[in-house]
C-alpha cells in the first residue's frame, strides 16, 4: 500500500442548492396545493378575528409569517438533541417566546396596531399552523429548508386573510387601509355599509366561499 | 449519550427554559424606552381625542402632534383635598407617588387651551375596575365644567368585543353634551342598562346607553366615573358659578 492510494481525499457533500426541488415546493406548496386554511382549515380562529381591517390582517400575517419561520428555524436546529418525550413543550417553549419578542416590537413601534390588535398576537402561540409546522415539518427537515417552508406557511395564511380583509373593510366600513374608497354620493343615493361584515359571522361566510372557490379550482376533495 | 435518559431530559428543559428567558429579559429591557415613549404619546393623544383637539386616528404624523399637545395643552397638578393648583408639584412628581393617599390627594388635570391661551376644556383623569382590568382614561368637561366634551380609554384589559366596546368611537360620542350637574348637584354622568330613554329628560341629560353584554363593565365605569368627578368637586366648584 503506498501513501497515494491511501486515505482516499474526503471529499465535501456535494452542496445542497439554495433553491432544489425540496426547497421551491416547501414554499409553493403551502401558497396553493396545501393551503393552511383553505386545504387544511387551520388558524380560523383568528382569521375571523382580525379581519375587519387590511392593516390588522396584514401585519398578523407578517407576525405569524415570522413565527413559523423563525421557530421553524430553531426548532430544526436542535431537532436532533430534542428529547421526544418533552418535545411538544419544547416547541411550546420557542413558539411562545418568539410570539413575546414580536409583541414586545409592535408595543414599542406600532403601538396604536398592538392595542387594536389586543389579545391576538399572543394567541398567535395556539394557532395550529406555528405548531402543526413544528410537528411535520422542522423536526424531520434541516434549517434553511425549514425556514422556507414556515415563510411558504406564513404567506399561505396571510394572502387568505388579506383576502378576507379586503372584502370585509370595503362592504363593513367603505374605506380600505383608512382611505374611504366607497365614493360619498353612494352614501347619499342611500348605500349603507354592510353591519354584518364587520362581525365575524361575515368573516366566517366569506372564509367558506373562499375555502370553496379555491378547492374547486386547486380540484381538491375530501375523502371519504 | 441517551437523549431519553430522566437526566439528559431535566438537563435539555432547563438549558431550554434558562436560554429563552435570558433572550426576553434583554429584548424587554431593549425595547423598554420605545415602548414607554410610545405609551406615552398615546395617553397624549388620549387627551386630546377627549378634548376634541384631535380625532380618533389623526393621520398627522407624531411630532406634529406631539407639538400641538405641547402648544395646547397645559398638565397641572391639583391638590384634590382643596381644589387648589399645586405648582410647586410636576406631574412627573406625582407620577412617581407611591403612597396610596398622595396618589388620591394629588392629581393631574390637562387643561386644554384655545388658540388665544383661556381655559377651554378641562381633561380630568379617570380610572377604577371594570370586569377583569382597571380601566384608565379622560373625562373632558366643557369650561362650564358641566358639560361633557368628550371620554376616552387608553388602558384597559377588558374583553374585546364586549367590554373591550368602550373603545368604540360611536359609544364614545354618546357622552358628548351631556352634562354633570343637575339643579347645582353633582350627578355624574351614568351609564344606563339598555337605551336612555328620549321622554325622560334628566335621563337624557345624564346616562348614556349601555353595551350589550358589558353590564358589570359598564357598572364599573358609572361608578368610577362618579367617584373621580366627587374628587374633583373642590376644584370644579370654582367654574361653576362662572
Amino acid at each position: 500500500m503506498t501513501a497515494t492510494t491511501a486515505a482516499p481525499v474526503v471529499t465535501a457533500r456535494p452542496k445542497a442548492p439554495l433553491f432544489g426541488k425540496a426547497e421551491v415546493k416547501a414554499i409553493k406548496d403551502p401558497l396553493w396545493d396545501n393551503n393552511p386554511i383553505a386545504l387544511q382549515v387551520l388558524g380560523i380562529c383568528s382569521a375571523l378575528a382580525v379581519t375587519t381591517r387590511v392593516d390588522k390582517a396584514i401585519v398578523m400575517g407578517l407576525g405569524v409569517t415570522l413565527v413559523t419561520a423563525l421557530s421553524n428555524v430553531m426548532i430544526s436546529c436542535i431537532r436532533n438533541l430534542i428529547p421526544n418525550k418533552i418535545r411538544i413543550i419544547v416547541q411550546l417553549v420557542v413558539v411562545s417566546s418568539v410570539v413575546i419578542v414580536f409583541d414586545q416590537f409592535l408595543r414599542a413601534y406600532m403601538y396604536d396596531l398592538s392595542k387594536q390588535l389586543s389579545v391576538f398576537v399572543g394567541l398567535i402561540i395556539t394557532n395550529c399552523i406555528v405548531m402543526g409546522r413544528l410537528e411535520a415539518y422542522a423536526m424531520s427537515n434541516p434549517p434553511w429548508r425549514s425556514f422556507l417552508d414556515g415563510i411558504g406557511n406564513g404567506l399561505g395564511y396571510m394572502w387568505i386573510l388579506i383576502v378576507v380583509g379586503t372584502i370585509r373593510e370595503i362592504l363593513g366600513s367603505g374605506t380600505l387601509l383608512g382611505f374611504h374608497v366607497v365614493p360619498q354620493a353612494l352614501y347619499d343615493a342611500g348605500y349603507v355599509n354592510n353591519g354584518l361584515m364587520v362581525l365575524a359571522p361575515g368573516a366566517f361566510l366569506l372564509l367558506g366561499v373562499i375555502v370553496w372557490v379555491q378547492r374547486s379550482i386547486s380540484g381538491y376533495s375530501e375523502k371519504h | 449519550m441517551n437523549v431519553n435518559s430522566n437526566g439528559y431530559v431535566l438537563g435539555f428543559a432547563v438549558v431550554v427554559c434558562v436560554a429563552m428567558s435570558a433572550a426576553l429579559a434583554v429584548t424587554a429591557n431593549l425595547l423598554k424606552p420605545a415602548q414607554d415613549a410610545a405609551a406615552e404619546f398615546d395617553r397624549q393623544k388620549n387627551v386630546m381625542a377627549a378634548a376634541g383637539l384631535v380625532t380618533e386616528g389623526d393621520p398627522r404624523p407624531r411630532p406634529e402632534l406631539e407639538a400641538l399637545y405641547r402648544a395646547r395643552v397645559v398638565e397641572q397638578v391639583v391638590d384634590v383635598t382643596t381644589g387648589e393648583v399645586d405648582a410647586q408639584k410636576t406631574p412627573a412628581e406625582v407620577a412617581a407617588m407611591r403612597k396610596p393617599e398622595d396618589r388620591e390627594r394629588y392629581r393631574v388635570v390637562a387643561v386644554a387651551k384655545d388658540a388665544q391661551g383661556n381655559d377651554e376644556v378641562f381633561v380630568l383623569p379617570i380610572s377604577g375596575k371594570g370586569l377583569w382590568s382597571t380601566l384608565y382614561g379622560y373625562l373632558a368637561l366643557e369650561k362650564d365644567a358641566d358639560t361633557v366634551r368628550g371620554i376616552t380609554f387608553f388602558k384597559h384589559g377588558e374583553t374585546p368585543g364586549l367590554g373591550g366596546e368602550v373603545d368604540n368611537p360611536e359609544w364614545k360620542a354618546k357622552w358628548k353634551g351631556k352634562t354633570v350637574l343637575d339643579g347645582g348637584d353633582l350627578v355624574s354622568v351614568a351609564v344606563k342598562k339598555g337605551r336612555v330613554d328620549p321622554a325622560i329628560a334628566r335621563e337624557q341629560a345624564h346616562m348614556v346607553d349601555g353595551l350589550s353584554g358589558a353590564t358589570i363593565t359598564c357598572n364599573g365605569v358609572t361608578k368610577f366615573v362618579k367617584k373621580d368627578l366627587l374628587a374633583f368637586k373642590p376644584y370644579l366648584q370654582k367654574f361653576w358659578t362662572k
